[in-house]
């Protein structure tokens, strides 16, 4: 790597915490160094297996627990062609059907979340209940035929984990609890489900969806578009885990990366860090180098008091960026006190776009209210900023898709930094042509 | 011209980066021993093991100009080894800050007691002698407003004043007292190289306000610094040099 320091990093002794986020690294899987074909990211034939095969077969995430507190709350949200409404059962618990009315086809609800003691379609007003049985159809006796089979919606299989909602169009899927291992033994000493909305955004991106993916699976990017990261975090000591099918990077916060001259005064955004954990910058006797240590020890002290409750953390988690991918679709960078999560959705048909949401949680201290929900907004790439680092993020998508159409662009060209790009396409692969079945010409 | 620096000694205060490397790297270049100290063992270390290979007698030691014993203890030391004291430039700073009353502090004993005592530890030494050169470092941002209302630029401002007091007051003893603010300086490591890279735009405003289009280097300043305190200045004394490619508006009658 290009550095300027060799940075020793500091990092907790992962026996040292044995009931928590493993902090392991795991060994690295001989995964090749073939090139990864541009084709999966512009054809409709690719598209159509990664339909058939992917997006209805696993499980995927519909939304956060919090939205569907009461009984008739509901969360509707699109996958691709489909749309689906989950419910919160009148026994407590959630189910998913699909939204559409099975008379002519009319969508029951639009996108989004909402309350509702039944969903009537709005074109005749047949009258779906929370659980998806038929309850009227207006002048019935006109239908000689009777009713849809069963008089209700098929259901989608649909389980809780971790404060998410997740659904499978798949109706034969497997378990929840084994799809997402070992996410939960990551996730759940994180307290999400004490993590108030903070952001919820829909930006219309114009590349794969993949492209999404991948560009929120390595640091290696850093450097080049996000040159002030660098003096916030070290993208040069990033541990990269492959799981069997999720994957995960760490990169130490509140530091400065190898890349740059180690400044005397406190870069700003580490300055707000500080700030943000309750010390005071100006007090502060350290060395730069020093700072994400003492960040973590003093949330350590200081975090039960400020009605945070960091027990089942490692002192890396308290600063650091545990960033996961959770196959196919979320990438979800995990902090002590907050979460920026995206969710990357294919467009119904067209490969060269994709619906990119940004999902923003941030912890809520133990006795404060929990701040207004912010409404969902939904814009195309550029009307709007998303913030500085997300905007450099998203700069060179569309680009990057029209380079992935280039009869001179064979497909990408992946470094040991990208490993987690490369395990993404080869578990995708996996479900794309079987297990190992990947042949020399396939995309 | 002949700076006349041979065989000097010369005691130079945060000379581990930035400005003050460059004015111990030229003084050691024009032939002075030097006793240099900053807060990084390392840097103290490395910048030794650097300077020394002009050939002249360097010796240095890790202190902390706030904690006033030890930093006194340090500049005894320092004299000791050099043998005497012919030059003295303190230019630690604690930088800037603002929204704590903490930054007055740090300011407070960083920038002005770190002078402040080095100053009272060479006068004897350099009143025994009847000769010595002192170079004060302040800042533009003590004439012209920057960054905001800043203890930084205000406890620089101080230094103006009491390096033209100490000129006069101790004139009759042969030491000199000049003073040099230099504009906004970049170096690798340096708050602008961090400036330039976490802020891309307000660093480009400040490039546009500067009639060469770029900002100072440590030599550039070094240089000057370096020439007031050599004996080639010897008719400089009481002077405030501001060292900034006209990046300043004021006019100085």
């Amino acid at each position: 790597m290009d550095v300027k320091r060799k940075v020793d990093m500091i990092r907790v002794n992962p026996q040292d915490w044995p009931d928590g986020t493993p902090a392991w690294k795991a060994e690295d899987p001989e995964l090749g160094y073939d090139v990864i074909p541009a084709g999966r990211y512009t054809s409709a034939e690719f598209m159509k297996l990664e339909w058939d095969r992917v997006w209805t077969k696993v499980w995927l995430l519909g939304g956060r627990s919090v939205d569907l507190k009461e009984p008739g709350d509901y969360i509707c949200t699109d996958i691709g062609k489909e749309s689906v409404l989950i419910v919160r059962q009148l026994d407590g618990s959630v189910r998913a059907f699909p939204n559409v009315c099975l008379h002519r086809g009319n969508k029951l609800r639009p996108e989004g979340l909402g309350n509702a003691e039944n969903f009537q379609c709005m074109y005749h007003h047949w009258t779906y209940g929370l659980d998806g049985c038929i309850s009227r159809i207006p002048d019935v006796a006109t239908f000689p035929q009777g009713g849809p089979p069963g008089m209700k919606l098929p259901s989608y299989p649909c389980e809780e984990w971790g404060s998410f909602v997740w659904f499978s169009l798949n109706p034969d899927v497997g378990p929840l609890a084994d799809f997402l291992s070992p996410m939960q033994q990551h996730l759940e000493p994180y307290n999400i489900d004490r993590m108030a909305w903070t952001r919820d955004v829909t930006v219309e991106w114009d590349c794969n969806w993949k492209a999404s993916v991948d560009a929120f699976s390595e640091v290696y990017h850093v450097q080049g578009i996000h040159p002030q990261l660098q003096w916030y975090l070290d993208d040069t000591n990033a541990q990269i885990d492959v799981y069997e099918r999720h994957s995960r990077y760490l990169v130490p916060f509140a530091t400065v990366s190898g890349r740059v001259a180690l400044p005397s005064s406190i870069p700003p955004a580490i300055y707000e860090i500080m700030v943000k954990a309750g010390m005071d910058p100006a007090e502060y006797e350290g060395r730069v180098s020093d700072i994400r240590r003492d960040v973590q020890r003093f949330k350590r002290e200081h975090g039960a008091s400020q009605g945070k409750d960091y027990s089942r953390l490692n002192d890396d988690q308290l600063t650091d960026d545990y960033h996961y991918t959770i196959f196919p679709n979320v990438s979800l960078n995990v902090h002590a006190d907050d979460v920026m999560m995206f969710r990357q959705r294919p467009h119904p048909t067209d490969p060269d776009k994709m619906l990119y949401d940004i999902w923003m949680l941030e912890l809520v201290p133990e006795g404060e209210e929990w701040p207004e929900r912010p409404k969902h907004r939904q814009f195309k790439h550029g009307d709007r900023s998303i913030g500085q680092v997300l905007d450099q993020d998203a700069f060179n998508l569309p680009t990057v898709q029209k380079g992935m159409h280039s009869d001179a662009f064979p497909g990408l060209w992946i470094g040991d930094q990208e490993l987690r790009i490369r395990h993404f396409h080869k578990v995708l692969d996996d479900y794309v042509y079987g297990p190992g079945g990947k042949q020399p010409a396939d995309l | 011209m002949d700076l006349g620096l041979q065989g000097k000694k010369a005691i130079v205060v945060g000379a581990a980066r930035g400005i003050g490397m460059a004015v111990a790297e030229t003084l050691a270049r024009e032939g002075c021993d030097l006793a240099i100290t900053a807060r990084s063992e390392d840097g103290v270390k490395d910048a030794v093991a650097s300077l020394k290979r002009y050939g002249t007698n360097v010796v240095g030691k890790a202190a902390n100009v706030k904690k006033a014993d030890d930093y006194k203890e340090w500049l005894t030391w320092a004299i000791d080894a050099l043998g005497g004291c012919d030059i003295l430039i303190p230019i630690s700073s604690a930088g800037g800050g603002l929204g704590s009353e903490k930054y007055w502090h740090n300011a407070f004993e960083v920038d002005v007691m770190g002078p402040v005592r080095a100053v009272d530890a060479v006068l004897p030494t350099m009143t025994e002698q009847k000769s010595g050169s002192i170079v004060l470092i302040a800042t533009t941002s003590a004439g012209e407003a920057m960054g905001g209302p800043q203890p930084y630029n205000a406890m620089k401002a101080s230094l103006i004043t009491w390096g033209k007091q100490l000129a006069l007051f101790h004139g009759k003893d042969g030491i000199r007292v000049n003073v040099v603010s230099p504009g906004p300086v970049e170096f690798e490591g340096g708050n602008w190289d961090m400036i330039k890279g976490t802020m891309e735009k307000f660093y480009q405003s400040q490039l546009r306000q500067q009639p060469a289009g770029r900002l100072g280097t440590p030599e550039e300043i070094a240089r000057c610094i370096v020439f007031l305190a050599s004996p080639a200045a010897s008719w400089c004394n009481g002077s405030h040099l501001v060292v900034d490619g006209a990046f300043t508006n004021r006019t100085h009658f």
